[in-house]
């Protein structure tokens, strides 16, 4: 498929899942009474719940959507490796660990800085050992297994320190910090994380030239010219910047970064840079699409997005390891 | 097998019943306790001499509303082995918790007496009056129970124009609805449970939008935990809280005399009646 068609078309669904979830809450509100709301005013009652709580929670089901769908997207090119994805390779757990290290023990005071300065610590230093332990040990299983590694221990600390904390409502976000929700954001998050995602799609976007050099192997790479090097610290800064900015606010979501490269790829002529702005938008699509259905699966009671992620993304996974060992053995 | 093993047990821990028995003290049964609610009948009930220990949730100023007066007695985790120590003639507890340490001290021969989590305003004079048999201080008893439903009856309706409508909104977003002491206590005091008006029991989650749509009159929210931050909190600071039409208290005093019935849940009641003339339909009208 043409490059800018398919990005046209995952702009339009975007926008489509994007409006629709703004459609959905549990005040009734009609969808034209929503908008008007939403763009004019109007209604007080009605202006509040779409200006301050709808909307943020629709961008930031774009924004860190896109983030996951772009960083997943490098790791698979840097790596090589089609398993790698910030979820499953522990990099959102590390994050969440970062994040709950450092608020929760109240170190940093209660202020909400000390989420995304944690996040992005423990997400950095997290692809960072998996890059030493790549580059020690090429193999593909090997990487993914350090990374479920990584992931199980972080998973567990998280839920060890929040388990000791004084506070009797941390035990219950262990929830929250494993299975990422969306729920109740408020414009704060999303002014507090469009600067670090922003920055990390500009680390990400200048390492796609060296990244679509990459998949002719390093060696082939090296004698294009590419600054392997520099490619490697753009990718770590972006992913963390990324992975870390998302997990801040909406805790670890999982797969999304995992399923949507795959998805895209076959539509594009399969360069890992020239993958990166489909994934990203295609991310913002399904992320926002799984927020629907985590608040629509039961009306009443709201699912954690990341349960909806895992859902789909899990059997996929499953199915991508079948279909590599195939490929790759 | 089960039953094997039980016959076998209740031969060899006769002895240990017996051992328990001679710790009696002249005052009434000695008493220890494994649940919050229990520990603050006991401590309001019983002689100091009959108190061998409280839960350590008893010291817990969110949850116990006697947490000062319990740092005077020692303190459990509501664990069988500190009862053992204690060998106290008498254990009172929760029928929520801990049922595997409760079964273990009835099956070493411990009297051990649930109490239903109160649930309503009209069951604690019961549990006062039942709680004073069990520790043979049934005169205090008595004089307290019968207080609580001397002010209970007396309660009038509020001045207003209509009952105006109150929402406990917590930590996660979650309210109170139909079926917990709160509710009940806030009928008492002549509000309108707005969680329940809804339909919602029990502590259930509340969606912020329904909040926006149709505020209520009156939303109180918790004080935070000092110290221990928790993203439970940032609900109670989400901007929308401050543009409602609603008067929103962050300052209720006794959150913990709504988490468990006794006499203190009287002042409670009272508290919320005392909020009830700044609200919407209770205030005069200027000059009248």
């Amino acid at each position: 498929m043409n490059r800018s068609r398919l990005i046209t078309m995952l702009i339009v669904l975007g926008i489509a899942a994007f409006v629709l979830s703004l459609l959905i809450g549990p005040a009734r509100i009609g969808p034209v009474a929503s908008i008007e709301a939403l763009l004019a005013g109007g209604n007080e009652a009605a202006m509040i719940i779409m200006r301050e709580i709808r909307l943020p929670r629709a961008l930031l089901a774009v924004l860190i959507g896109f983030s996951l769908g772009v960083a997943g997207a490098a790791l698979q090119g840097l790596l090589r490796n089609p398993l790698a994805e910030p979820g499953i390779i522990g990099i959102s757990a590390s994050a969440s660990l970062g994040a709950v290290l450092l608020f929760y023990t109240g170190l940093a005071g209660a202020s909400l800085l000390a989420l995304p300065a944690g996040a992005l610590t423990g997400a950095a230093l997290c692809v960072l050992v998996l890059l030493v332990i790549s580059a020690a040990q090429a193999s593909t299983i090997t990487l993914i297994l350090a990374g479920v590694a990584l992931a199980s221990l972080a998973g567990a600390l998280t839920s060890l320190v929040l388990n000791l904390s004084p506070n009797p409502y941390a035990s219950y976000e262990i929830i929250f910090w494993l299975l990422g929700s969306l729920k109740d954001r408020t414009m704060d998050h999303v002014w507090l994380v469009i600067p670090l995602m922003a920055l990390g799609w500009a680390a990400l976007w200048a390492s796609s030239r060296t990244l679509d050099a990459l998949s002719l192997g390093e060696e082939g790479a090296s004698g294009l010219g590419a600054n392997i090097p520099r490619a490697r610290v753009l990718v770590v800064c972006g992913v963390a910047l990324c992975v870390g900015a998302a997990t801040a606010v909406s805790g670890a979501i999982g797969f999304i970064g995992l399923i949507v490269p795959h998805l895209v790829r076959p539509l594009t002529n399969r360069l890992p840079g020239q993958l990166l702005l489909p994934a990203g938008l295609g991310g913002a699509a399904l992320l926002t699409i799984a927020d629907i259905l985590a608040r629509t699966i039961i009306p009443e009671r709201e699912l954690n997005v990341g349960v909806v992620t895992a859902l789909i993304g899990a059997p996929f996974f499953l199915w991508l390891v079948i279909r590599s060992r195939r490929e790759l053995f | 097998m089960k039953q094997f093993g039980k016959r076998v047990w209740t031969g060899t821990l006769a002895a240990a019943g017996l051992l328990v028995s001679t710790g009696s003290v002249l005052s009434g049964p000695s008493v220890a306790s494994l649940n919050v609610c229990t520990d603050q009948l006991v401590m309001l009930l019983a002689e100091p001499g009959q108190l061998k220990s409280v839960s350590n949730l008893a010291r817990d100023p969110t949850l116990s509303s006697l947490h000062e007066k319990a740092r005077q007695y020692s303190v459990n985790k509501g664990l069988a082995e500190e009862i053992l120590v204690v060998k106290p003639d008498l254990v009172v507890t929760g029928t929520f918790s801990l049922h595997n340490t409760t079964g273990l001290l009835s099956r070493l021969g411990f009297e051990v007496e649930e109490f239903e989590y109160s649930q309503s305003v009209e069951t604690i004079a019961a549990d006062i009056r039942r709680m004073g048999r069990l520790l043979e201080q049934s005169a205090r008893a008595e004089v307290m129970a019968s207080r609580f439903e001397r002010d209970l009856a007396e309660l009038e309706p509020l001045a207003c124009s209509r009952k105006p409508v109150a929402l406990f909104y917590g930590a996660r977003g979650v309210a109170l609805g139909k079926g917990t002491l709160a509710h009940s206590a806030m009928q008492a005091a002549g509000f309108t449970n707005m969680a329940a008006e809804r339909g919602y029991e029990g502590v259930a989650a509340f969606p912020l939008e329904l909040l926006v749509q149709d505020p209520p009159d009156l939303i109180i929210l918790p004080k935070t935990t000092p110290g221990a931050p928790a993203l439970a909190d940032e609900i109670l600071s989400h901007p929308v809280l401050r543009k409602l039409k609603a008067t929103v208290t962050g300052s209720f005093s006794r959150p913990a005399s709504l988490n468990c019935g006794g006499p203190f849940t009287m002042q409670a009641i009272h508290e919320l009646r005392a909020l009830a003339p700044s609200l919407l339909p209770c205030r005069k009208a200027p000059g009248s």
